[in-house]
């Protein structure tokens, strides 16, 4: 790993590559993930899911299931009118198992509870249901068509969710939602321009795989709702629990134990409603624990057409962009709507852009649905833009590098008219790839290189609270909502809690994730983390050293000499005393512990929105075997532009899982459907990258202390992902002279492309 | 998850007739059980009783046979890779049980499972076919001998009966001047294209060729075209290029089966360039028997 | 142990492991995988069931030191045999050398593949003591990690096998230098400092 710092001194132990502190419980097998939890009298549910895309259910038969020997309970629609079946948090449109009709195959329509997992499967063969299915439609391009079968007759009711309630605009029966971004003259710009770029980008749908599937575990009693899950989000999991329960929120209880992997793909609310139905039904706790399968049909990732026009000026200036973006959210509108607010920010990209005009439409279409997805929008749309940059840099005969160099904003300059200014040196940045790349070497024949960039609006809303205690011994505890899954956040926040009160890091106790016991947090995606929860940590830490001083003032030193702040405590006169002792000091005893609160707002360093800028900055060569069309990525370059590296070790090791989840996507993965049934709905017939697809890695992390978080820190983790398609793209053009403009670029399609060039080669 | 059963675990082959028959019919075989509990825990088969065929010494081991192999049905793909007698008699069979897989499967799963399951994406059945391997077969009937072209029928369909167990696999021994090769390319878990090829060299011509594709059609199947355009070949580079180009152009008329892997035309383009490299290596592992 | 035939077969079996080293006796139904013994009848839940189609790798364990799928091996396979797992690479509360390594390394994130690749691992360094990065990239093909990107893994099997790991991932940080000189202040006007590791 290169490591370029310019930022200003860090107090320890910020800057650590501290070992992580939940690597002794993942070593050993002794990390509790949902699934490997039990309660007394838990009971197993299984679910019954549609085989149609799209049908009405005439008629639905429980009796012999629910007279199979172990079955606790039989559960459809009907036996729920005591629930508010319909949940989403931008648009309430998901009923938490299918209500009259199925708008996807792999809809929950039928739940059993049994003693054991096994027997409830048993007894979903035993259900029968009468179908009447309906016509349905495949793709974006068919659900805009005006006799398109609808899939929502109603429209979902509208949740405000601060940041696009404009964007909930049913344009189309089958569209939840459409986003616009637009500034300047994009007519002059066009009829202005020296040349301008244009096509038709496609992006799969893909799958997060995160390892863990899905999993719940509820249990009522008198005190409410207890649900245990492997959610990122447990505050916006309770807050649907509670509107589908009628319950206060203070009745419910959301529990995250550690995450097998989320990236996105557990945000929001997944099965935990039907879950706590199902054992509010069987009057005993309740695990669903769903198979990779299921878990695929339960959440994936927005496929995106762009159509995207670049007018450029004679020097490679871009003068304006044009794109309409269909998102493909499949049967619900769970996330997307913000993934397509997201896409239509994103598609400018970190480039000085004099007119822009984005249209993005969220489509329903009677596939599984989709929602937030690591990049969020990002990757789907930089594909398109990024690929236009490097075709009108060959189009002009510049070097794309130099082209892009011409293009960047510079720091603090704003993408648009109301944003934050761009909190990040990305000329500084595509020079780091450039010379880690080895961009100007010569290159052996078939190969080609690319170098993409990416700057996302992220950190989502700063909602976000924390807790940070001292006790009489004067070892700390701190308390958020922040859900660690799989990023680091457990060692990252317990690091800054223990600079911010200068303890050591041993003395520091992290709690996370249960809402009982610790206070709110809008969310832990966004690669929001680090930023704001560590922002959060620190005005808590603020808040209690201050209580902490005055408390010193009252009990060590009422007549003087003044109490001074110290790093790890307070001195009086010649002596220094931690935090432990001012505790025991004011209470009078051995007793007793301070409470410091940290909230985060729109206001003061995060008035501003976004909070931060993302960047991603990602290299590659590439080779391409003409034969068999197969790509393979030789070399793979991260610029992790992160301002601070709280811990180096998991801010690098972010990035290159990003940017090989990206390589997957860009090369291998793609969900397909045929006629409304998913082909390829597991990991036999999903691929993922293996260690075979790994190329040589060189990362960069640039910390130049420019973000808005502690120490100048932001946000990270996504980054790396999003310029991946588009790098490699470019990159193939470069080695075969062909332009992919479809992800995944699978061996057939790169083939067919080299096909088409020969033969225009022949003409 | 898998659907329960009955296990029975006979130690001879008449127990295991008994013990299938005991079950009305509503029985499998299984050995490893890579394949039959995977297609079992998907639903897409159930059974009253498993016979489990791995305590049956007979079923089970690898020995020479004058040059040729005989492998037992229950015999790992572990097994196989690591069996001096395998290495000696076929590396192309080395080589193609070490890239099955992966490392677990290949651990617990049979050449018997794999070929009596039939996958069309089947390594080892598509380099059996193209070595003239001989399969042994015992059922309740008695005993018989069959190849591979007459054992793979379909997708996953076998003209094994029910209750028959395949027993054992013979592969005979290399002629003199002989040579086998096999490559796949694969995408996914299972191959997209695979080509298997068996040439005899006899004073640097190519004599007799034998030319298996799998992962294309939807059984393994054997193309006498293109091994017609490698007989009568000079093994030397010149003229082998235009006798490989001939076989490739053979490969048109394949029934090839699109699948996630790609299309049609495009798993064809695949068996060419697999059948280029596949001759190429036979070829020069006969010159060096010749 | 039975190899005694009863038709029409039995629905339920007695069994006798080895796990980590400690003789377990059991009644199973046949139905019954290694994982799901190992996990909700022995409370051994470190090997997780992801895929469960014998492509992640992610519910790896050792059967007579040979790695197997423990979502599709059968319980009553076992029977007789030694099952190695993930609590079992601690001795006495020490990490084993591998275990450590992922620690140093960050060999892991979400850790729900680590006990699978931990064992996979295992199971190769007892095969090749001193593999060759080439041979780690190949004997772990099987196993998947979403989160890492599988460079840091690789590294880790090569540290506990003592071999070529490249130049530590674990360096510490240079010293920094501030934002208002922009460079090293030993050397000012140069580059902003750098360590290339």
């Amino acid at each position: 790993m290169r490591h370029v710092v310019t930022r200003p001194d860090v107090p320890a132990p910020i800057g650590v590559p501290v070992p992580r502190r939940d690597g002794v419980a993942k070593v050993t097998g002794a990390a509790a993930f949902t699934v490997d939890l039990s309660v007394p009298g838990m009971a197993h549910a299984k679910i019954l899911r549609s085989p149609y895309a799209h049908a009405r259910i005439r008629r639905v038969d429980l009796d012999a299931a629910r007279a199979h020997p172990g079955v606790i309970a039989v559960v459809s629609a009907a036996e729920l009118d005591d629930v508010h079946l319909v949940y989403g948090h931008a648009v309430a449109d998901h009923p938490l198992i299918a209500v009259d009709k199925v708008r996807f195959a792999g809809e929950p329509v039928v739940g059993v509870v049994a003693e054991d997992a096994v027997t409830a499967e048993e007894a979903l063969r035993l259900i029968d249901i009468e179908w009447e299915p309906l016509p349905f439609v495949r793709d974006t391009a068919e659900a805009l068509g005006d006799d398109a079968p609808v899939l929502h007759e109603r429209p979902g009711e509208q949740r405000p969710h601060r940041g696009f309630e404009e964007d909930i605009r049913r344009t189309h029966a089958n569209v939840c939602s459409s986003s616009r971004q637009a500034w300047g003259d994009i007519a002059a710009a066009f009829s202005d321009a020296h040349l301008v770029v244009e096509g038709e980008y496609h992006y799969p749908m893909c799958y997060a795989y995160a390892m863990e599937p899905y999993t719940a575990l509820a249990q009522w009693s008198d005190d409410g709702l207890t649900v245990w899950t492997s959610g990122q989000h447990p505050y916006m999991v309770r807050d649907d629990l509670a509107h589908c329960f009628d319950l206060p929120l203070a009745k419910v209880r959301v529990v995250v134990p550690y995450v097998g992997g989320g990236y996105g793909s557990k945000s929001y609310t997944k099965i935990e409603p039907l879950t706590a139905a199902l054992a509010l039904r069987a009057g005993r706790p309740v695990r669903l624990a769903l198979s990779v399968e299921e878990a695929i049909l339960t959440t994936r990732g927005d496929a995106a057409t762009v159509r995207l026009r670049t007018a450029f000026d004679r020097e490679g200036h871009i003068l304006g962009r044009h794109a309409t973006i269909h998102l493909d959210t499949g049967a619900y509108a769970e996330n997307s709507p913000l993934v397509g607010r997201k896409a239509a920010n994103r598609l400018g990209g970190p480039y000085r852009i004099l007119a822009l005009d984005v249209t993005c439409d969220v489509v329903y279409t009677n596939t599984a649905p989709a929602s937030s997805f690591r990049g969020f929008g990002a990757p789907q749309v930089t594909l398109a833009g990024e690929s236009q940059l490097d075709e009108a840099a060959a189009k002009l005969g510049i070097d794309p590098l130099a082209l892009r160099r011409r293009n960047v904003l510079d720091p603090g300059e704003r993408p648009w008219p109301k944003a934050r200014g761009i909190d990040a040196d990305l000329a500084g940045d595509l020079a780091l790839a450039a010379e880690e790349l080895g961009w100007d070497a010569p290159l052996p024949p078939g190969r080609g290189r690319g170098i993409c960039l990416s700057a996302s609006d992220a950190g989502s809303e700063p909602i976000t609270t924390a807790i940070v205690r001292v006790l009489a011994d004067g070892s700390i505890v701190a308390s958020c909502g922040s859900t660690e899954i799989g990023q680091g956040s457990s060692t990252v926040l317990a690091q800054i809690a223990a600079a911010e009160m200068g303890v050591e890091l041993d003395r520091v106790h992290l709690i996370q994730s249960d809402t009982a016991a610790v206070s709110y947090d809008r969310s832990t995606g966004a690669s929001r983390t680090t930023t704001l929860m560590g922002l959060a940590i620190q005005a808590a830490a603020r808040d209690l050293r201050e209580q902490l001083v005055e408390w010193a003032t009252t009990a060590l030193a009422p007549d003087g000499p003044a109490v001074e702040e110290r790093r790890s405590g307070v001195q009086v006169g010649d002596t220094l005393h931690d935090w432990g002792e001012v505790v025991r000091a004011w209470f009078g005893g051995a007793a007793g512990e301070a409470v410091g609160r940290g909230y985060l707002r729109r206001s003061g360093a995060t008035a501003e929105m976004p909070p931060f800028w993302e960047i991603g900055c990602v290299g590659v060569e590439v080779s391409v075997d003409e034969q068999t069309g197969r790509i393979t990525i030789e070399k793979l370059v991260t610029v992790g532009d992160i301002g601070c590296a709280i811990n180096p070790q998991t801010a690098e090791a972010q990035d290159v899982g990003a940017a090989m989840m990206g390589l997957g996507m860009a090369t291998l993965e793609e969900l397909v459907y045929e006629d409304g049934n998913l082909l390829n709905g597991n990991l036999f017939d999903y691929r993922v990258p293996r260690t075979t697809n790994l190329p040589e890695l060189r990362t960069v992390l640039v910390e130049r202390g420019d973000g808005v978080g502690v120490y100048g820190a932001k946000g990270g983790g996504e980054g790396a992902l999003n310029p991946v398609a588009a790098a490699i793209a470019n990159a193939v053009e470069r080695a075969a002279g062909i332009r992919l403009r479809e992800a995944p670029f699978t061996p057939e399609r790169v083939w067919r492309a080299i096909q088409e060039r020969d033969a225009g080669v022949a003409r | 998850m898998i659907p329960r059963f009955r296990l029975a675990r006979p130690a001879t082959l008449d127990e295991a007739f008994a013990a299938f028959e005991a079950a009305n019919g509503d029985a499998a075989y299984v050995a490893g059980g890579t394949e039959l509990l995977q297609v079992m825990k998907m639903g897409f088969a159930q059974f009253d009783t498993l016979v489990d065929l791995k305590g049956i010494p007979e079923l089970h081991g690898i020995e020479g046979d004058g040059g040729g192999l005989r492998i037992g049905a229950t015999t790992t793909h572990r097994e196989i890779e690591r069996s001096p007698a395998v290495a000696d008699a076929f590396p192309a069979l080395v080589g193609l049980v070490r890239s099955v897989a992966n490392t677990r499967v290949r651990s617990t799963g049979t050449l018997g499972g794999n070929l009596a399951f039939a996958e069309p994406h089947s390594d080892p059945a598509t380099l059996l076919l193209a070595s003239d391997a001989v399969l042994e077969l015992a059922g309740p009937a008695g005993r018989r001998e069959t190849t591979v072209s007459e054992f793979v029928v379909g997708p996953l369909s076998t003209t094994r009966e029910p209750d028959e167990v395949l027993v054992r696999v013979r592969i005979p021994a290399a002629k003199p001047g002989e040579g086998r090769a096999y490559a796949k390319l694969a995408f996914f878990e299972r191959p997209a294209a695979s080509v298997a090829v068996r040439v005899t060299v006899d004073g640097g011509v190519v004599r007799s060729a034998t030319v298996a594709v799998g992962s294309l059609t939807e059984v393994p199947e054997l193309v006498p075209d293109a091994a017609a355009a490698l007989v009568g070949a000079d093994a030397g580079d010149g003229a082998l290029n235009e006798a490989i180009a001939g076989g490739i152009a053979t490969l048109g008329s394949l029934d090839a089966v699109e699948d996630l892997n790609g299309s049609a035309d495009y798993k064809r383009h695949l068996a060419g360039v697999l059948f280029a490299s596949t001759a190429r290596a036979a070829i020069a592992e006969a010159v060096g028997h010749d | 142990m039975t190899d005694v035939l009863q038709a029409p077969g039995l629905d339920r079996v007695a069994i006798e492991l080895v796990v980590n080293g400690v003789p377990r006796r059991l009644v199973v139904e046949p139905r019954e995988t290694l994982a799901e013994v190992l996990r909700d009848r022995l409370d051994l839940r470190g090997a997780k069931v992801s895929c469960d189609a014998q492509v992640c790798g992610a519910c790896t364990v050792l059967v007579d030191a040979l790695p197997v799928s423990g979502c599709t091996f059968l319980a009553v396979d076992a029977d007789g045999r030694r099952v190695g797992t993930v609590e079992g690479l601690a001795t006495d509360g020490e990490l084993s050398p591998l275990q450590q390594a992922f620690i140093d390394q960050a060999a892991f994130q979400c850790g729900f593949c680590t006990p699978g690749m931990l064992m996979a691992a295992t199971a190769l360094l007892e095969e090749q003591p001193h593999p060759s990065r080439d041979d780690v990239v190949h004997g772990l093909e099987g196993n998947i990690c979403r989160c890492t990107g599988y460079e840091p893994i690789i590294a880790a099997v090569l540290q506990a096998a003592g071999g070529d790991m490249p130049s530590s991932r674990r360096e510490e940080v240079p010293a920094v230098t501030s934002a208002e000189a922009g460079g090293d202040p030993l050397d000012p006007g140069t580059e902003p400092v750098e360590s290339q590791q």
